[in-house]
């Protein structure tokens, strides 16, 4: 089967921007949400979820054709939780510090809606080959979506920008007195909200 | 007739297949992790312990008590306390120089609110504890020797009470043991 | 009995799943634009998390701790979550069509609802007992439906409103999602 590099593109670039699964699709606000309070935590999910997504993808893609459509949503139900529990367990052992950071949304993957609906509308339905490329799409563009969040809210809450534990700068007057309510919930909303609106007015979403 | 009970089982007999793969890939991982997980939380408590215990040696844990040796001697004991904060339990682990006095606590972890009641976790809070006679573990304004986190007295509060009613059920069982 | 008045009120206000934990976003922002929707959503939600807390809490300590295998709750738990879901949908499509319709796509979806499979996680690392799992999805959930109540009649009147453009529909429910959030932090005192 050759494989058609301008469709592999398409396929992935399709994840970045015009199916971005946290601004577009409104898929995995939670985790999203929840673990955006540093960049850290953000690569962190985001290596969890690329695992998992690559994974689901590539199985479901290549026993498609042989399950029978009733048994659709269970079984891929099993195949991503097995995926979830393996990356869980091998985050508790190797990343401790990362597996504590990320907390119940590490295993709350398994209802993400992002990999599910991804199964389902699309590896379900495509040859391997792009549903790998549908996913490493999907996966950039939920990191871009987390690095933009949690960068304002590290920022704002905590006045520091730092990457792995290396922090790059520091702001002036925020250091010392950072706004903490950007890395609580209420914070979250707000840089959220404020983007999604951003992106409306330049054109980059539609209005509803 | 044999195409037609294939077709049917099928569905089953792959479900089953996947279920099988499944447990027997989390069964394996969780083997491969098992043992590391386990060290991690000993090498934790470990690090916790002589942290607060500068010469310890060894350690050992009975009735959920550490009694913590340095060559030999006994230097001191160490336990848990759950204090119950304002966003869920604030897990502390408390030393005692003898029966009377705390050597010093570390939280092990918690969820209070970053930036006000996460303060119970830095030393300017916990360092406060250290050489106390239990009795004196309770908040200034209760008549005790600490002062509580501006904007965070919930969390002192839960810290507080947990270490003095903690270490007085310790000491209680410590000193009926040696009875 | 004090125990679990508090485990009720941490779930509910204090450690709110929606403005706290981050939990259940998804039916939020997508229900919330109608009263009636979204307490029944919040009552449907409720009562799955109580029964699967009990069905978890019962799996977890006879089945999954006697045999050595908790590392398999998340696979057993969203199984158990699932089929629940199923059982559920069944009964109401046989006994009340009218609601089987009125709830459309939603019901299914409290199958990948966070929240739901939350509590059965938040049950079993704060090591409830079987009565006190039970309080604290009742709590979750009320404390769920609560939220989706108030957000859902503010969002009501909005639609009247002539807001920005850009921000109509989502970005200005999360707006009013931050002063809800800021408003819950004054349940911190209670206990």
């Amino acid at each position: 089967m050759r494989v058609k590099m301008g469709k592999f593109g398409k396929e992935f670039a399709k994840g970045i921007i015009i199916s971005n699964p946290v601004f577009i699709l409104a898929l995995g606000l939670c985790p999203a949400l929840a673990v955006s309070t540093s960049i850290d935590n953000a690569l962190g999910m985001t290596l969890a979820v690329l695992i998992v997504l690559l994974g689901s993808n590539i199985i479901i893609a290549a026993i498609r054709k042989i399950v029978p459509n009733i048994m659709r949503i269970p079984i891929f139900i099993v195949i991503i939780a097995t995926l979830v529990t393996v990356v869980t367990l091998i985050f508790h052992a190797n990343f401790p510090d990362l597996y504590e950071a990320l907390g119940i949304y590490l295993p709350l993957v398994v209802v993400n809606c992002i990999i599910l609906a991804r199964a389902e509308a699309f590896a379900s339905k495509n040859p391997i080959v792009y549903s790998v490329a549908d996913a490493l799409g999907i996966t950039v563009g939920f990191m871009l979506a987390l690095l933009i969040i949690s960068f304002f809210r590290q920022m704002l809450g905590t006045g520091n920008l730092s990457v792995f534990g290396v922090n790059l700068f520091t702001l002036p007057i925020l250091g010392e007195h950072p706004m903490v309510m950007f890395i609580l919930p209420p914070g979250a909303f707000l840089v959220i909200g404020l983007l999604l609106a951003l992106f409306r007015r330049t054109g980059v979403m539609k209005s509803e | 007739m044999k195409a037609n009970t294939l077709k049917k089982i099928f569905p089953v007999v792959l479900i089953t297949a996947v279920v099988f793969a499944s447990v027997a890939l989390l069964n394996w991982t969780d083997s491969i992790t098992r043992g590391k997980i386990e060290y991690q939380k000993e090498q934790q408590i470990q690090n916790m312990l002589t942290e607060m215990f500068p010469n310890m040696s060894q350690y050992t844990f009975e009735d959920d008590i550490y009694t913590i040796y340095s060559d030999g001697a006994e230097v001191g004991y160490a336990f848990i306390a759950l204090g119950k904060g304002y966003g869920g339990n604030i897990d502390i682990l408390v030393g005692l120089e003898d029966e009377a006095t705390i050597k010093g606590i570390i939280i092990i972890s918690h969820s209070e609110t970053p930036g006000l009641g996460s303060r119970v976790a830095e030393s300017s809070f916990t360092d406060k504890f250290a050489g106390l006679n239990i009795a004196d573990v309770a908040l200034s304004r209760d008549g005790g020797q600490i002062d509580a986190i501006t904007g965070s007295t919930i969390s002192s509060r839960a810290v507080i009470d947990a270490v003095r009613a903690t270490a007085m059920e310790k000491v209680k069982l410590l000193k009926g043991g040696e009875e | 009995m004090n125990e679990l008045i508090t485990i009720f009120i941490s779930m509910a206000l204090i450690n709110n799943f929606i403005l706290v934990r981050y939990l259940g976003l998804c039916p939020f922002f997508g229900v919330s634009k109608n009263v009636g929707s979204a307490v029944s959503m919040g009552i449907a939600v409720t009562f799955v998390m109580s029964i699967a807390s009990l069905a978890t809490w019962l799996i977890n300590h006879y089945i999954l701790i006697p045999f050595d295998m908790e590392y398999m709750y998340i696979i057993i738990y969203i199984l158990v979550i699932a089929s629940l879901v199923q059982i559920i949908e069944l009964f109401i499509k046989r006994t009340n069509l009218a609601l089987y319709f009125s709830f459309g796509i939603y019901l299914p979806l409290i199958t990948t609802n966070c929240a739901v499979l939350g509590i059965t996680f938040i049950n079993m690392i704060e090591n409830y007992s079987l009565l006190g799992s039970i309080v604290s999805a009742l709590g979750a959930g009320l404390g769920f439906t609560l939220v989706l109540f108030i957000m859902s009649n503010i969002r009501e009147r909005l639609e009247l409103a002539d807001s920005p453009k850009s921000m109509r529909g989502l970005p200005i429910a999360f707006l009013i999602a931050v002063l809800l959030g800021l408003a819950f932090f004054g349940f911190g005192g209670m206990i």
